[in-house]
C-alpha cells in the first residue's frame, strides 16, 4: 500500500521514511505508543493553554479537594488538589514537560558521549578498547539507580545533578552497542573501500560506519528514554530529584505518599502519568526495533 | 545420655509452666531500632523507649503522664541552703534484674550511682570511652561536666552532688534518660572480660523490664522484671515490633498484630477515631516547632526584618496543610502547657501588607533567603518540606524569593549549626524535663550559639533574664523572668514561632494504663493488657 506511494525522485523503491512506515505501521501498540507520546509532547510544550491553574498557586481554602466527578469535587480542579491546594492536573501538564525534557537531556547527553567513546574503542581496537570496555564493565556492574543516588548524593540534589548522573549511568549501554556495530562494520567491504579511496580516519569513523550503526542505536535511545523518565522519578521519590515546588511526577509521588489512605487520588494521579508516558514510549521503541533491525524485517 | 534427658526435662518443664501461666504479651510497634542500649551515649526517642524507660530507672523519676517529679530509686533528697549540695538518700534493697548473660549478687548501692554519672563526666573514667566516638552529648548539652564537681559516696546508700554553682532545674535533669542508672558490678564483670561494648548491646538496670533479647531492624523482647522495687509489672511479655513505615504501623494495629503504635500520619488520624477497636489518645506535645533566622546575618540581622518575614506566613495554613488542623499556631518559644506560659505575649498577625510596607522602611528589596527543610518526620513538625512550600508560596507574595534547600538528617543537625550558614532553619523542640529552662536557655541562650541556638541569637537582656532564672530557686520568682524573658523573644524575634503540636497514639482498646507522655516518651510500666 505504501510501496504505491513512492517518493517520486527514486521511481522503483519507496523512500526511507515511506519503508519505515511500512514496517511500523504493522506494530498497532507502537502507533497507539506514538499517539500517546505526541499528545504528551503537545500537551507539554502547550502546557500554559492546557493547565487550568498555576502549578505553583496554592488555594489555602481547598486543601487534599477530591476529583470533580467524586461528590464534593470542584469542576475547576478536575483531578483535584493536593496538601497544599494545589491543582494536580496543572502540576502534571507542568510536570510532562519536566519528565520529557529530563529524557531529552539524559539521551542527548549519554548518546553524544557514548557514541563517541564506543567509536573510539571499536575502531581503534587494541588497549584503547580494552581500557574503555572495563571501566564501562565496572560502571555496568554497580545498579544503576543506586550508583545514580551515590552520584547525586556527591553532587547535591537537584534536577540537574540528577540528570547527570542519570546520563553517566546509561552512558555505558550506548558504548557497548556502538562498539559492537563498528566491530562488525568495520571489516566490511564498502570501509575497505573508503579507506583504499584515502578517506581519513575521522571521515571513516563518522561518516562511512556511523550512519550504519544508527539503527540499534535509535531503539536503545527510545527505551533509554523511557528509562531516563522513570529513574528521574525515582530519584525525585526519595528527595534525590527535582526540588520543591517543582511540579515533577516523582517528587508529587513522594510527596502525596502519606495520604494513600486518607487522599488515594492525589498519589494515583502522577503514578499513572508515570506509567502512561513510559509504556507508551516503550510500545514505540518496540516498532522502531520492527522497522530497523533488518534481521526482523520481511519476518 | 543422662545429662541430656535432665535438659529435656527441664525444657519440657518450662514449657509446660509457659502454657500454664498464659503469659500476658504487649506488642509495641516502635518506629525505629534503637541507636544502642546505653541510654547516656544516644539522643533518639527511641532509644530512651528501647533502654531508659523499660529496662532502666533513674533517681528521680516523671510522673506517668505529666511532668511532675517523683521519687524513683531515691527515697529522698535534701538541698543545701547554697543551693550547691544534693543529698540522696536511696531505696533499700534495689534489686538489678537477673539475666542469661549476668546474675547480679547485690542490691543498689551508691558505687552504682556514682559509676553511672562518672562514665559521662570525666575523660579518665575507662568507660568514658568504651564505645567508638562516645560523645555523652546529652550531658554535655545540659553542662553536667561544667555544672558537676564530684558526685560522692556518703554511706553505702547515700550520695551526694556537688554543683560548682545552684541550679534550679536540677532535680528535673536528674529524671532524664541519660541520667539512667547501670550496675557497676555488671560494668566491672564486662571490663574484666574484655567485653565492655556489650553495655550498649545486652542492657542490665532496675527498670520494669528485663530485657531478653535483640533482633536489629526487627524485634526486641523484654519479661517483666520479677523484683523491680515498684512492683512486679502486669504484662508479662514486652515485645517492640521495629515497624518504621507510618502506614504499616497503623495497619498492623489495625490487625491486631500490635497494640500500641506510635507516630500515625496525620492524615490517618480521623480514620484511625472512628475504629471501634481502637482509642486515639492525644494530648498537646511539649514542643514546639520553628523557623530560626540567621542573626548574625545581614539583613536578618535586624528584628524588624525578621518582624516583617514573621507577618508575611500564614502559620495557621500550616498547621492546617501539615498538621491537618491537630496543633496550635505557636506566638511562644515554650509551649502553653508548660509553666511561665506568657499568654499576654501578642503574636505578629498575618498581613502580608504591612509585611511589604516594613521590609519596605528597612530598606530591603527583592530578598533571597534559603530554607532550610528537615528531611525527617518529627512530632513536632510533620513535614518540613510541605511547610518550606507554604512558606515559599506565602514570601513570594512579599516579594521574598526562597529557595528550599534540604540534606540527610545527621548532616542536616550538623551544619545548621554553623555560625556562618545561609538561610533559615525549620526545626523543633520537644522538652526533655518540663522545665522552660530546658527551652529558653538550651534553644536560645548565648552559650548555645555555634549548637543548639540555631538563630545563632545572643541577646544580653534575654540571657541574663535566663541565667538568673537558673539560679533561682523559687518557682514564682522564676515566672516572673520567663515571662519576661519571652517578651523579649518576641520583640526581637530571633525565630518564627510555627506551631505547637498534638501528639496522637493510637492504642488497642484491650490496653488499659498507657498514657500519652507530653514528654514524647513511650513508657509500659503500670500497663496492662486484657486477655
Amino acid at each position: 500500500m505504501s510501496t504505491v506511494t513512492a517518493s517520486p525522485k527514486k521511481t522503483g523503491h519507496p523512500s526511507a521514511l515511506a519503508e519505515f512506515w511500512h514496517y511500523f505501521s504493522r506494530n498497532k501498540g507502537a502507533v497507539i505508543g506514538l499517539a500517546i507520546f505526541i499528545v504528551i509532547l503537545v500537551v507539554a510544550i502547550l502546557a500554559p493553554l492546557f493547565a487550568p491553574h498555576s502549578p505553583s498557586e496554592q488555594n489555602r481554602e481547598a486543601l487534599l479537594l477530591v476529583p470533580s466527578w467524586m461528590e464534593g469535587g470542584n469542576s475547576s480542579y478536575l483531578l483535584g488538589t493536593d496538601a497544599v491546594g494545589r491543582d494536580i492536573l496543572s502540576r502534571l501538564i507542568y510536570g510532562a514537560r519536566f519528565s520529557l525534557f529530563i529524557g531529552l537531556v539524559v539521551v542527548t547527553l549519554s548518546v553524544i558521549s557514548g557514541v563517541l567513546v564506543g567509536l573510539v574503542a571499536g575502531y581503534f581496537g587494541g588497549r584503547t578498547d580494552i581500557v574503555i570496555m572495563r571501566i564501562m564493565d565496572i560502571i555496568l556492574a554497580f545498579p544503576s539507580l543506586l550508583l545514580a543516588l551515590v552520584l547525586v548524593a556527591v553532587l547535591g540534589p537537584g534536577l540537574l545533578n540528577a540528570m547527570i548522573a542519570i546520563s553517566l549511568v546509561n552512558q555505558p549501554h550506548f558504548v557497548r552497542l556502538t562498539r559492537a556495530s563498528v566491530l562488525a562494520e568495520r571489516e566490511k567491504e564498502y570501509v575497505v573501500a573508503s579507506k583504499v579511496a584515502g578517506a581519513g580516519t575521522m571521515r571513516i569513523m563518522f561518516l562511512t560506519i556511523l550512519p550504519n550503526c544508527l539503527g540499534p542505536l535509535i531503539v536503545q535511545a527510545t527505551l533509554a528514554f523511557s528509562a531516563a523518565i522513570l529513574d528521574a522519578a525515582a530519584l525525585g521519590f526519595l528527595g534525590m530529584g527535582a526540588q520543591p515546588p517543582t511540579p515533577e511526577w516523582g517528587t508529587m509521588l513522594a510527596e502525596a505518599r502519606e495520604f494513600i489512605q486518607r487522599a488515594p487520588w492525589v498519589v494515583t494521579f502522577p503514578g499513572l502519568a508515570i506509567l502512561i508516558t513510559v509504556l507508551a514510549i516503550n510500545l514505540m521503541g518496540d516498532g522502531l526495533r520492527d522497522a530497523l533491525d533488518p534481521k526482523l524485517k520481511r519476518s | 545420655m543422662k545429662k541430656f534427658s535432665i535438659l529435656l526435662a527441664a525444657t519440657a518443664l518450662v514449657s509446660v509452666m509457659a502454657t500454664a501461666a498464659s503469659a500476658k504479651t504487649l506488642v509495641y510497634c516502635s518506629e525505629a531500632s534503637p541507636e544502642g542500649f546505653d541510654p547516656g551515649l544516644y539522643t533518639g526517642g527511641q532509644t530512651f523507649d528501647a533502654a531508659s524507660r523499660t529496662v532502666y530507672s533513674r533517681l528521680v523519676e516523671f510522673k506517668h503522664g505529666g511532668t511532675e517529679i517523683e521519687p524513683g530509686l531515691a527515697e529522698s533528697w535534701t538541698v543545701s541552703e547554697d543551693g550547691k549540695e544534693y543529698t540522696f538518700k536511696l531505696r533499700k534493697g534495689v534489686k538489678f534484674q537477673t539475666t542469661d548473660f549476668f546474675t547480679p549478687t547485690r542490691d543498689l548501692n551508691a558505687d552504682d550511682v556514682i559509676f553511672s554519672f562518672e562514665r559521662q563526666l570525666k575523660a579518665d573514667n575507662p568507660w568514658n570511652k568504651y564505645v567508638e566516638g562516645a560523645a555523652w552529648e546529652y550531658a554535655a548539652g545540659m553542662g553536667f561536666p561544667e555544672l558537676i564537681k564530684s558526685v560522692e559516696k556518703v554511706d553505702d546508700l547515700t550520695v551526694k552532688f556537688v554543683l560548682n554553682r545552684p541550679e534550679a532545674p536540677f532535680i528535673a535533669n536528674l529524671g532524664m534518660d541519660f541520667a539512667s542508672i547501670m550496675s557497676k558490678e555488671y560494668a566491672d564483670k564486662l571490663a574484666a572480660d574484655g567485653k565492655m561494648a556489650q553495655l550498649n548491646q545486652m542492657p542490665l538496670g532496675t527498670g520494669p523490664f528485663t530485657f531478653v533479647a535483640y533482633q536489629p531492624d526487627a524485634v526486641i523482647r523484654y519479661k517483666a522484671h520479677p523484683d523491680y522495687f515498684g512492683g512486679k509489672q502486669k504484662i508479662d511479655d514486652l515485645v517492640f515490633a521495629i515497624t518504621t513505615d507510618a502506614a504499616v504501623r497503623v495497619q498492623k494495629l489495625k490487625a491486631g498484630e500490635c497494640h500500641v503504635a506510635p507516630y500515625p500520619n496525620a492524615a490517618d488520624v480521623p480514620d484511625l477515631k472512628k475504629d471501634e477497636n481502637l482509642t486515639v489518645l492525644e494530648g498537646p506535645g511539649l514542643n514546639v516547632s520553628y523557623l530560626a533566622y540567621n542573626t548574625t546575618q545581614a539583613p536578618f540581622d535586624k528584628a524588624e526584618v525578621r518582624r516583617a518575614l514573621n507577618q508575611a506566613v500564614n502559620k495557621q495554613a500550616i498547621v492546617d496543610a501539615v498538621f491537618q488542623g491537630a496543633g496550635q499556631v505557636a506566638k511562644n518559644p515554650i509551649p502553653p502547657t508548660m509553666w511561665s506560659y506568657n499568654d499576654a505575649v501578642q503574636d505578629d498577625t498575618y498581613d502580608p501588607e504591612a509585611a511589604k510596607k516594613a521590609l519596605e522602611a528597612a530598606g530591603v528589596k527583592d530578598l533571597k533567603m534559603k530554607i532550610w527543610a528537615m528531611p525527617v518526620s518529627r512530632p513536632y513538625m510533620l513535614n518540613a518540606r510541605r511547610a518550606a512550600e507554604l512558606m515559599q508560596a506565602d514570601l513570594a507574595k512579599v516579594g521574598v524569593t526562597a529557595e528550599i534547600v534540604s540534606y540527610e538528617w545527621a548532616e542536616y543537625l550538623k551544619l545548621s549549626k554553623d555560625k556562618a550558614r545561609d538561610g533559615a532553619v525549620i526545626l523543633g523542640w520537644t522538652g526533655d524535663n518540663g522545665d522552660p529552662d530546658n527551652f529558653l536557655d538550651t534553644l536560645l541562650g548565648c552559650d548555645a550559639v555555634g549548637g543548639n541556638n540555631r538563630a545563632q541569637w545572643c541577646n544580653e537582656e534575654f540571657n541574663k533574664l535566663v541565667k538568673d532564672a537558673k539560679v533561682t530557686s523559687d518557682q514564682a520568682e522564676r515566672t516572673k523572668l520567663y515571662q519576661e524573658a519571652q517578651v523579649i523573644f518576641k520583640r526581637e524575634a530571633p525565630w518564627m514561632t510555627i506551631n505547637h503540636s498534638v501528639v496522637s497514639i493510637p492504642v488497642s482498646k484491650k490496653v488499659t494504663g498507657f498514657q500519652n507522655d507530653p514528654l514524647g516518651i513511650h513508657r509500659f510500666d503500670g500497663v496492662d493488657i486484657a486477655e
